[in-house]
């Protein structure tokens, strides 16, 4: 199956923050606004973006109007919708607005979820992945949310058992 | 770790004007509070304790919001397996 998205800052910042940009290698096609790059660009290019294979895409033609997401979430859903591919945004209010949108839309939990699927990390690998991202990046999430996450990934596991 | 946490005690003591044990006291104070929100919410979220009293203890807000991520990792982790 092939797999196309387009990241805002958050995805891109948090998987840096724990050192898993090379999950990214799960997409076939990853686009990347311009506004989003330059927002990134602002706290430093992390290492590992360099190294990945990413479409730098302008979406200044086509905005989307919302006064709850910054310019690169706004950016990234006008990809999202205009190449019909998939969102990655750790925000809610961003993910509440493609939803409505009817844009597919996930975050970094799916990326290392995905990342195990694709045969990238074992399994304690993506449980690790997964509680670091709760206690070492600023994305918000419970840590009892993350604990299911990895239960969820257990009870996959046994299925394909 | 423990040199780091020394020097940020000074630094927030200094530039409160608190004296360091208030600063370690809060510290505890916001800590505890954090692993208590994480205890009540597991609890809930495992259905060892009902909405209501998840409510009581750490307040609405908080039980939303973890019932949403909830829904969020559920979907990822589902999209993540099946893509």
């Amino acid at each position: 199956m092939t797999l196309a998205a387009v990241s805002d800052a958050g995805p891109l910042i948090h998987l840096a923050e724990i050192d898993a940009l090379e999950l990214l290698a799960a997409f076939d096609t990853l686009l990347i606004p311009e506004t989003v790059y330059a927002e990134v660009e602002t706290g430093g290019i992390p290492d590992g973006l360099s190294d990945r294979s990413y479409e730098l895409v302008d979406a200044a033609a086509r905005p989307v109007p919302s006064t709850e997401l910054d310019a690169g979430e706004r950016a990234a859903l006008a990809v999202a919708t205009d190449y019909d591919v998939t969102f990655l945004t750790d925000d809610l209010a961003a993910r509440e607005a493609a939803s409505e949108a009817g844009v597919d839309v996930h975050g970094s939990i799916g990326i290392i979820a995905l990342g195990y699927h694709r045969g990238m990390l074992h399994r304690e690998q993506a449980a690790s992945l997964m509680h670091a991202l709760q206690q070492e990046t600023s994305l918000f999430v419970t840590r009892a949310i993350v604990e299911r996450g990895i239960r969820q990934l257990d009870e996959s596991h046994r299925t394909d058992d | 770790m423990a040199a780091e946490i020394s020097d940020r005690v000074r630094a927030i003591a200094e530039a409160r004007g608190l004296p360091e044990s208030e600063v370690f006291e809060r510290a505890l104070e916001r800590g505890l509070e954090d692993l208590w929100d994480d205890l009540v919410l597991a609890q809930y979220l495992d259905g060892d304790l009902d909405r209501e009293d998840a409510i009581d203890r750490v307040g609405r807000t908080k039980v939303e919001r973890a019932e949403r991520e909830r829904e969020i990792v559920e979907e990822d982790v589902d999209w993540g397996l099946n893509a």
